[in-house]
């Protein structure tokens, strides 16, 4: 019972330090500048973007596919680590959850940004053809953005009635909150095992659910016929992308919440090991398919797609491609490979030029392709030949990255990052265990 | 003395208005001189006939303008069928913005010839403020193209006709027939340029090119061209020689291209049940939710 209530008080949400506020505070100054340059791009129509003829989709698309890319975390590392009987996983899960739903809300809320006009978006559902995989695309992000919090929130029932009680004295407001959202949980045999069939099918669920949302975002691509994007290899390309990109955001948000909330007990160099080693094999399944999408085009490329090459191999997106190649996908797993490199703070680091890598890669992706159509555009200026964002499409970008972070933060603030109940069960258990065994 | 007075008056009045008209159109000379000058017209003519159809004159008035053919629109022409020294009028034709006009015959039969069976029309311009009257006699005999069919020998297809006078039945012999097939933009030549008429009249040519056509059906033209005595004349068959066209159009069908209302039945199928699929356990877990709110303890 002692173990109990420690457990509780190390993981119960606590009020944000000096240094969480000023964290927040940042992050909400960059999203009322963001709101700001979404305002005047409104008013003023996608004019004050780069986007031009040549690059149709730009900086917000590429976002929009790293976003999607990372809410992939919540499929591998609570899906595949469950059903593959992980117990490793369990101080992970939440977390890997809350950037799940932070992702794809994100994801559907940048698509939303890339639309000219937003007051159209209904006419997506009212005159949506399955043929296309924008359709495909609308009816998946809110499908996963339910799915994400319900894999979310079925868990968190018990921790929630654990926290109504916690809180009952100290912070009542809080307290109801908590109750509210526990659903009158008790801990019965009936609410357990809704509760434990509920998680077993989305557990179940998420995966071909998840497979699909990563699957449509790769044909939204390879079913637009253009140099780079004219492969049946992305789809599992962008599945073996997005699971880098979630694993790489995972470690990243996990050694800040680690350090910001002192869970060093809870999560060990132990859990950190078996994310790195999760990590790397995520990272060497996408070096082999960047290895099919890159060198089989080579042997094979026709003009067109040579001239593509050409330009990601040594042209004007040389540095970018050699950046995330390199920078963001080799050294990561060479790193790896050593057990010193999957000690926390080197995998801090490798996580966060995995995600920059990730997030740059989406970039490398989408503007070379669109700068190099099949046939010319004519009578266009020569600078609609070239992209670079402008600085409302960064404003905008950046806010979105902070939104998501903020959800993450506000999530964090108020939901316990490690399972209290599942993780004193498993205590219990190993005592248990570790008694028999005596 | 009194009539003297009036006399000296009327003089006076005279001359001042003899005077005026001097002065006035001396001072306009210039401005009347340009709309006094008119141009010539030049009335071009063409005949065809069509057998088993309509005939017509296709007309065309042209004039020189400051060294530059200009068409002559919107005038009238007269069309006159002239016979010995009577001149008898057929009716009237506008030309269009490009100075063209059309006068057809619904039937030979309508216009007389003279004694040497020799049809004369006269096209006549009246004339207005900007150009001179103009006429253009046109004279022509009529002849026939019979028996235009096809015929099959050895496993070959021909082309056959007859160019034959209608009066006399006689067939006209070492004319020149060309025989063509119509295409979309221009009609496409079979044979040889020049397939003279025998002693019968007849012209036979071999047809062995792979042409597609609607329905595989090809209308084939035997034309004696701008002849001096016949002007144009034109028979027509129909003949499924041709390669029948498959119409690759997809509009109706159901397609990855096509409208909602048109989509293929597997993705449509395949589409609902994964929305399904994925929807009916998603409603079943969120009513797990109202399910653990009500359970009894």
């Amino acid at each position: 019972m002692e173990n109990h209530k420690t457990l509780i008080y190390d993981l119960a949400p606590r009020k944000f330090g000096k240094r969480g506020v000023i964290w927040t505070l940042f992050l909400v100054v960059i999203i009322i500048a963001g709101i700001v340059a979404y305002i005047d791009q409104l008013i003023k129509g996608q004019e004050v973007t780069n986007m031009r003829d040549y690059a149709l989709w730009g900086i917000y698309i590429s976002n929009f596919v790293f976003f999607v890319a990372t809410s992939f975390v919540g499929t591998v590392t609570v899906a595949i680590l469950r059903l593959t009987n992980n117990s490793w996983r369990t101080p992970l899960v939440r977390i890997a959850e809350i950037i799940s739903v932070a992702a794809i809300i994100m994801a559907g809320i940048t698509i939303m940004i890339d639309m000219a006009r937003p007051d159209r978006l209904l006419n997506l559902f009212i005159h949506a053809r399955l043929q296309s995989p924008i359709t495909w695309d609308v009816v998946i992000i809110p499908t996963y953005i339910v799915i994400s919090l319900l894999l979310l929130y079925f868990p968190l029932l018990p921790d929630f009635a654990i926290l109504k009680k916690h809180f009952k004295k100290t912070k009542p407001k809080l307290s109801k909150w908590y109750g509210k959202l526990s659903l009158n949980w008790k801990g019965s045999v009936a609410q357990k095992t809704i509760q434990t069939k509920s998680i077993k099918i989305i557990a179940i669920m998420i995966i071909p659910v998840g497979i699909l949302l990563q699957t449509i975002d790769a044909w939204l691509f390879s079913t637009t016929y253009r140099t780079g994007w004219d492969s049946t290899n992305f789809a599992p390309y962008f599945i073996s992308g997005a699971f880098v990109a979630g694993i790489g955001a995972l470690v990243t948000v996990i050694y800040v919440v680690r350090r910001v909330k002192k869970l060093e007990h809870y999560i060990t160099d132990y859990h950190f090991d078996k994310l790195g080693k999760l990590l790397v094999l995520a990272l060497l399944l996408y070096f082999y398919f960047n290895i099919n999408e890159y060198l089989i085009p080579s042997f094979t490329a026709k003009k067109d797609e040579s001239v593509h090459l050409n330009t990601l191999f040594t042209g004007s997106y040389a540095t970018l491609f050699w950046f995330v190649t390199i920078v963001g996908l080799i050294i990561p797993i060479i790193v790896l490979l050593f057990k010193k490199g999957r000690k926390p703070y080197p995998m801090f680091f490798i996580g966060l030029i995995v995600v920059i890598g990730s997030w740059w890669k989406r970039f490398v992706i989408v503007t070379p392709t669109l700068l190099h159509p099949f046939l010319p555009i004519q009578g266009v200026p020569e600078s609609w030949r070239h992209y670079f964002p402008s600085l409302h499409e960064w404003l905008i970008t950046i806010a979105t990255l902070a939104m998501a972070l903020l959800i993450i933060t506000i999530l964090v603030r108020y939901l316990p990052v490690i399972p209290i109940q599942r993780t004193y069960e498993e205590q219990e258990l190993l005592k248990t265990d570790k008694t028999i065994e005596t | 003395m009194k009539l003297s007075r009036i006399n000296q008056l009327h003089f006076r009045f005279i001359l001042l208005a003899l005077l005026n008209v001097v002065l006035l159109t001396s001072g306009f000379q210039n401005l009347y001189s340009q709309n006094t000058k008119k141009n010539r017209v030049r009335i071009k003519t063409n005949y065809v006939k069509i057998m088993d159809g309509e005939s017509y004159f296709d007309i065309r008035a042209t004039s020189k303008v400051e060294k530059e053919n200009v068409d002559v629109s919107h005038v009238d022409i007269l069309v006159y069928n002239e016979i010995e020294d009577e001149k008898i009028k057929l009716g009237t034709i506008t030309t269009d913005v490009k100075g063209q006009s059309r006068y057809t015959l619904k039937s030979i039969n309508d216009i007389k010839p003279d004694s040497t069976n020799t049809y004369n029309l006269l096209f006549s311009f009246k004339g207005n403020d900007q150009f001179k009257k103009a006429s253009k006699s046109f004279s022509f005999k009529d002849v026939d193209i019979v028996d235009a069919k096809v015929i099959t020998i050895h496993g070959i297809n021909y082309i056959t006709a007859t160019l034959s006078d209608p009066n006399t039945k006689n067939p006209i012999a070492d004319e020149s027939l060309g025989v063509l097939v119509q295409r979309l933009f221009k009609s496409l030549r079979i044979g040889e340029e020049f397939n003279n008429t025998d002693e019968n009249g007849t012209i036979v040519v071999p047809f062995e090119e792979e042409l597609p056509g609607v329905d595989g059906n090809l209308t084939f033209e035997i034309v004696l061209n701008d002849h001096d005595d016949y002007g144009t004349v034109k028979a027509l068959i129909n003949a499924p020689l041709g390669i029948p066209v498959v119409h690759e159009s997809t509009f109706d069908d159901r397609t990855l291209w096509s409208p909602r209302n048109k989509t293929p039945l597997f993705i449509l199928v395949f589409a609902n049940l994964l929305i399904l699929g994925i929807w009916i356990p998603v409603i079943y877990l969120i009513t797990n939710l109202f399910k653990i709110n009500n359970a009894k303890t």
